[in-house]
């Protein structure tokens, strides 16, 4: 299963904090070996400043039960450091919290006017609780740390040369805390702002391609996401472009999005056009199946992509969360496919399709047909479904037809009496100055 | 008369020693001279003088090659030399009793210390061309041979061979060679003259009249030479230099340039000098000859001067300083260069001396050409090669020397390391290639001498990879992007078989040596990230472009396309970048049939196509234009655009992919189409020649590329599908187009499944309302397609509403569901047609009128193109579409533009009907 894995390309371009649970998610899959994943996880924490939990993953690796001399200093520096950075911050926190109450929390002008005034507010203050929230985020202390980054944002000026990296902190703390409302509101002023600043194009690209990571995590778990990450991967050139360029990969995500999202059937084709054009770079059962069903018509090879599918969603933290949608609106997608193109299906051919036993199957197509979103009958002696085609009608389509005509020279007619009078105001109008 | 005649007789001589620049100076006014003279000398001449005159005409253009190392030429002389003396034999025993005349056992003796000094000369001998390497061998067998029966002569010569110094000093027989005889006497008496003239100048007319009195003299030398013929050691060598010194005095005090007076004195006091070292000069008539003798080889530097690197340096800045002029000799100043260069050599001056002088005398080469447009001569050529490489040699020996455009003239450093010298490498090296491609436009491409003079090329390659080494050592960013660039259009167009064995994994994936697509992306990548002119740039996307292209790397080289999005903005490029462009989507368009995307090989394709005349976009050569002439001016441009031959690409077989491709497309188009008033065509171009054939009363069996794809495309249409694949695939076209390929049976494979799918395809179009059902078994049988296939493509079908029909899975048929509309309703439908036509051409003047057409009208097809995906779409899924059609039925006064995309889904449908 290895081969479908992609949390090692994923983690390239997520925060180190935003990879743990990743990393803790294979830990239960059995795809690698636990003992490597735990020491590379190890490794890991050990560059943050997570003391507690680099001492649990010391447990799991089964390693001495003593706290190694190094880390008890270290914890006691990072204790330390804490101390002076809140001590610095403190007073600005406090005036804040008593502002907060007041009419000047409006926005953020008069605040940082009223701070300035009332509070002696300087520019190293922000600066100190910068550093705090950035310290506080690396502890793994990501609840307070939002609420220092939520102070920076407002007093900060967009032009400062922090204010990047304070969003991006925003927006990673967020996500840990499973804010998603709030993430994806981090997420778009995050968007705009790289959208807008101008970056180098490279650099642009770069960014581009960390949002797009970061955002997959929000998009999969956020209720609206599910369009938005639609809207934003395919729809936005740039970053389609992004994609197409950086990460092929996101097409996995993409891709799965698009499938459970019935409402939003007709961005597959476009969906299909780009997984196309990379079918070079990057190809997994996911879109290999999309490919079968909707390039090829090949429902056999649909049906066994769908059953690999299933097994690589299981193992993507990203979207384990999807299988089951996924896997019933694949099958409709089958399914639909099925019957837009045939007259008349032998229902075992079609459990065998959908990967259903027949009784199954026909239970599922009746309540189809019962929820109206068939037009088809079952004829059970023979075990076909038949569909109730009705080719149209040439007097049908010629009245379609002519009625667009009408309101287009309707639409014509009005427009150029609407010019003439124009013209005849003017040369009126030109007439007055004499 | 007869003065008139001697004058005449010196410009001959002249003439005849191939001296390019001299001849063309006197031209106008030798050309009668030369004809009475030959008359003259037809009565004067005996036998002997002839055989005599001929060969040593023949000894003197060994030499010539000799000097220039051009050694197939020296070995064709040298058969020419044993032939002439065999026809003179017999003279020579009669009058000199069989003795063999000195001058020529000369010759032999020289020829074979040539070319044992070439032989001996290893590492030289490595970097012959293999033309010339080839000949030497020859050469020196043939020699070997044959100056066996000259032994003891060789021997005696060999004993006494400086006899020619006594010359100097003594002997005026040393002129008596008779080819050189009357145009080095001559010349000595106009050097008399100019003598005279320092002494005391005088008017133009005194001094041709003195000349023509000492030509006078000469001509009775003549007489006295043929009696004196017996000693004939005369210095071939030294009149060589001294005629074309004497001639470029005496032309100038010819047209009495006064200007050039002053340098004529200069060299006079050189000559002066040398007159003192000359010991004993008896009277003035033989001090001019010992002056025109010993000017030869000292006269670059006095005797005993100490040749030092400030003196070596005023030299060639004295030398140089002459260049550009109009009375320059250039030939003499490449010669002198060269000498110069031996001396310092000699002298061990050191090597950035060398490389300083190897730089002058390559501007030297180069000057000597003056026209731009006419390639320099090939002889000149290989020297110039050779001189490059020898200087690229000596710089990257020693990498303490830097080799700059940036220095400054007195910045420059000889003496202690690190050397500064100016100049620039780069420059050379570019133009070097220019001129070997003009070289190489120059012959006929259908020629031996073509082959011959492309086996140059790896020379030139050479050259080119040593400066890209230097400039990978010293160069900035820009320097390596423009040698980059002359290595990539070396590169580009060449075909590696290996990179597509590496692909297949025949071959280990990461070999000794980088294969053509490795080193390409390496340079290119360099070029992208450092070069700031966007012209370097452009060329190398382009190139890589053609090269992924050639190797089959289909979806990188689109991909290069797409990014670059070089469509936009190449027609503000210049003429040449843009006829890369071209040659790059033709390959493209090549590369993308290989790869079996026929819609995207016809899409590169078309533009280039479609105006008929790919030959010239290509620059392959040039057309014949009918309104107008070009002018000469304009004729000599395009000229100097055109491709040399070895990088043209195949017109026929660019035309045969085309057009298969556009049939590929049109032919099921047209007949799902077949009633459709607003049908578009898909390629003018293969319509136009559909048409064509259809004109024909009578068409016979198809003989060229073209009526083979017509005769076709004429199958297909019926669905005949092994008649339209054997007139693409047979032997006939095998031999003129497919094998061009490089997998051609891959190729081929390829079409015949393509054939297969359309012709079934338009079977179904085609032939669907004749049915109910069709069996799909029996129409995978009768397309020898596999079952999935076939069903695979009429889902398709049905699912893109092609074919109104759908499947029923038990009995595996294909069911139809035409309504075929009445008589009534048919016209009624093409009638709704015709007003929408006049309702969209309404719109369209209005929009016109507003004034922002263009504006409305992208936008209008931006539409239609969004709306035709729509129109898909909305067919594609299933349930939706019924809900769609629902939904229409209820809302019917949507927007406007709703209502324009139903329509045009509606006319679609009925399309399909």
């Amino acid at each position: 299963m290895a081969q479908f894995d992609l949390t090692r390309i994923n983690c390239q371009y997520l925060d180190r904090h935003l990879t743990f649970p990743l990393l803790e998610f294979l830990c239960g899959k059995e795809i690698y070996n636990q003992q490597e994943l735990l020491e590379y996880i190890l490794e890991t924490v050990n560059k943050t400043n997570m003391i507690d939990y680099t001492m649990d993953t010391r447990k799991r690796l089964n390693l001495s039960q003593e706290m190694p001399e190094e880390l008890v200093q270290r914890k006691a520096e990072v204790l330390a450091t804490l101390k002076q950075l809140q001590n610095e911050v403190a007073p600005i926190m406090k005036a804040t919290d008593i502002l907060k109450n007041g009419e000047s929390m409006k926005d953020s002008k008069t605040f940082v006017n009223a701070l300035q005034k009332d509070y002696n507010f300087k520019v190293e203050h922000l600066e100190s609780a910068y550093k705090l929230a950035k310290y506080l985020y690396e502890c793994g202390n990501y609840q307070e740390s939002t609420s220092y980054l939520y102070f920076c944002l407002i007093v900060m000026s967009p032009n400062d040369k922090n204010y990047l990296n304070v969003l991006w902190g925003k927006l990673a703390a967020e996500i840990l805390t499973l804010n998603w409302n709030t993430a994806l509101e981090d997420l778009t002023r995050l968007r705009d702002y790289i959208d807008s600043a101008n970056f180098s194009t490279i650099q642009a690209l770069q960014q581009r391609t960390w949002l797009i990571h970061w955002s997959v995590l929000v998009f999969f778990n956020h209720p609206k996401g599910r369009d938005l990450i639609i809207e934003m991967f395919l729809y936005k050139p740039l970053y389609l472009n992004a994609i197409q360029t950086m990460c092929p990969h996101i097409m996995r995500y993409l891709a799965t999005a698009v499938v459970i999202n019935r409402t939003r059937r007709n961005a597959l084709k476009d969906l299909i056009k780009v997984i196309q054009q990379e079918s070079y770079t990057y190809r997994d059962p996911i879109t290999e199946f999309l490919e079968c069903l909707y390039v090829n018509f090949d429902f056999e090879g649909a049906r066994l992509k769908l059953h690999e599918c299933q097994t690589v969603i299981l193992n993507d933290f990203f979207i384990v969360a999807c299988l089951n949608e996924f896997v019933e609106d694949a099958r409709l997608m089958i399914f639909e496919t099925f019957c837009r193109i045939h007259q008349c299906i032998t229902i075992s051919m079609l459990a065998d399709k959908l990967n259903m036993k027949p009784n199954e199957a026909e239970c599922w197509i009746v309540n189809l047909i019962r929820n109206a979103r068939l037009n088809a009958k079952i004829d059970s002696k023979l075990g076909h479904v038949v569909m109730g085609t009705q080719p149209l009608s040439p007097y049908q389509q010629l009245v379609e037809k002519i009625d667009s005509l009408s309101m287009r020279s309707e639409h014509l007619a009005g427009l150029i009496e609407r010019k003439s009078k124009q013209k005849n105001q003017e040369s009126i109008d030109s007439w007055k100055y004499y | 008369m007869s003065r008139f005649f001697a004058n005449g007789s010196d410009s001959e001589s002249e003439s005849s020693e191939e001296e390019v620049q001299a001849s063309n100076f006197n031209k106008a006014t030798n050309f009668q001279f030369s004809d009475d003279e030959e008359e003259v000398k037809r009565v004067v001449r005996s036998t002997k003088e002839k055989r005599y005159e001929n060969l040593t005409s023949i000894i003197k253009t060994i030499r010539n090659h000799k000097k220039i190392k051009d050694i197939p030429n020296t070995l064709s002389s040298f058969e020419d030399l044993t032939r002439a003396y065999t026809k003179a034999l017999p003279v020579i025993s009669k009058e000199e009793n069989g003795i063999t005349p000195r001058f020529y056992i000369r010759c032999l003796a020289e020829l074979e210390d040539f070319i044992n000094e070439v032989w001996e000369d290893r590492e030289g001998r490595k970097n012959l061309s293999k033309n010339n390497a080839k000949s030497l061998g020859t050469l020196r067998q043939k020699v070997r041979k044959y100056i066996k029966d000259f032994e003891e002569d060789l021997a005696r010569f060999r004993e006494a061979p400086d006899q020619e110094s006594d010359v100097e000093e003594g002997e005026g027989e040393a002129h008596e060679s008779d080819a050189d005889r009357a145009g080095a006497d001559s010349d000595d008496g106009v050097g008399a003259g100019a003598g005279k003239l320092a002494e005391l100048p005088k008017a133009a007319k005194s001094v041709t009249t003195k000349a023509v009195a000492d030509d006078d003299d000469s001509d009775d030398s003549i007489d006295w030479d043929s009696d004196t013929e017996s000693e004939t050691e005369s210095s071939e060598d030294e009149n060589l230099y001294q005629n074309m010194r004497e001639r470029f005095l005496k032309r100038t005090t010819e047209k009495e340039d006064k200007d050039d007076d002053k340098r004529k004195d200069k060299r006079k006091e050189q000559k002066h000098k040398v007159r003192k070292r000359a010991e004993d000069d008896e009277d003035g008539e033989w001090e001019t000859v010992v002056k025109g003798n010993v000017v030869e080889k000292p006269k670059m530097f006095e005797k005993d001067a100490e040749i030092d690197i400030p003196l070596v340096l005023a030299k060639l800045i004295e030398i140089m300083s002459a260049r550009g002029k109009k009375r320059t000799d250039r030939r003499l100043q490449i010669d002198l260069l060269f000498e110069l260069r031996d001396i310092a050599e000699q002298h061990d001056l050191g090597t950035p001396i060398s490389v300083k002088i190897h730089f002058n005398i390559i501007s030297a080469i180069f000057d000597y050409n003056q026209k731009i447009s006419e390639p320099m001569k090939l002889e000149h050529w290989a020297l110039l090669l050779e001189v490059m490489q020898s200087m690229m040699k000596l710089l990257l020996a020693n990498p303490d020397i830097i080799m700059n455009e940036s220095v400054a003239e007195e910045h420059e450093e000889y003496v202690t390391a690190p050397y500064y010298i100016r100049g620039c490498p780069l420059a050379a090296v570019e133009r070097l290639d220019d001129e070997f491609t003009k070289l190489l436009k120059e012959c006929d491409p259908h020629s031996n001498d073509y082959v011959s003079r492309l086996k140059d090329e790896i020379n030139v390659v050479k050259t080119i990879e040593l400066v890209v080494q230097y400039f990978e050592r010293c160069g900035n960013n820009n320097e390596r992007c423009r040698i980059y660039l002359r290595k990539i259009e070396h590169l580009y167009y060449k075909f590696d078989p290996e990179v597509l064995k590496r692909k297949r994994g025949e071959l280990p994936a990461t070999g000794s040596a980088p294969s053509s697509v490795e080193v390409m992306d390496k340079l290119c990548k360099f070029i992208y990230a450092k070069d700031d002119t966007d012209r370097i740039r452009t060329r190398a996307i382009l190139a890589h472009i053609y090269h992924h292209a050639m190797h089959d790397n289909w979806f990188q080289a689109r991909d290069l396309v797409l990014m670059s999005h070089l469509q936009d903005n190449i027609d503000a490029a210049d003429p040449s970048t843009r006829i890369l462009y071209n040659r790059m989507m033709a390959n493209l368009g090549l590369c993308a049939f290989r790869q079996e995307n026929i819609k995207d090989a016809h899409h590169c394709l078309v533009d280039l196509m479609v105006t008929g005349k790919p030959k010239e976009l290509l620059a392959q050569g040039l057309l014949p234009q009918r309104q107008h002439e070009r002018s000469a001016e304009q004729e000599k441009i395009e000229k100097q655009r055109q491709m040399p031959f070895h990088m043209h690409i195949n017109l026929e077989l660019l035309e045969c992919v085309y057009l298969v491709s556009a049939m590929l497309l049109e032919i099921p188009y047209i007949a799902a189409h077949e009633f459709d008033a607003r049908r578009r065509m898909i390629s003018k171009t293969f319509y136009q020649q559909l048409r064509s054939s259809e004109r024909q009363s009578l068409v016979g069996p198809p003989e060229s590329m073209r009526e083979h794809v017509v005769a076709a495309a004429k199958a297909m249409r019926c669905g005949n599908w092994q008649a339209c694949a054997n007139f693409i695939v047979n032997k006939k076209m095998n031999t003129k187009v497919w094998d061009l390929f490089y997998e051609s049976e891959r190729v081929r494979e390829m079409l015949v499944k393509f054939i297969k799918e359309e012709s079934l395809r338009t079977y179904l179009f085609t032939y669907s309302n004749v049915y109910t059902s069709i069996s799909i078994p029996s129409l995978a049988q009768m397309y020898e397609l596999p079952l999935p296939k076939v069903h695979s493509i009429i889902s398709k079908m049905i699912i893109n509403e092609e074919l109104m029909a759908s499947l029923d899975d038990p009995s595996e048929t294909v069911v139809m569901h035409r309504s075929e509309p009445s008589r009534l309703q048919a016209l009624a439908m093409q009638f709704v047609d015709k007003v929408t036509n006049l309702v969209d051409v309404n719109e369209k003047v209005f929009d016109m009128k507003q004034g922002n057409f263009f504006q409305r009208g992208n936008m209008g097809n931006r539409d239609r193109g969004y709306n035709r995906n729509q129109n898909n779409q909305g067919g594609n899924w299933g349930g939706q579409r019924r809900d769609n059609r629902n939904q229409r039925n209820r809302n019917q006064r949507g927007h406007h533009k709703q209502q324009q995309q139903q329509q045009q889904q509606q006319v679609q449908t009925i399309e399909e009907e």
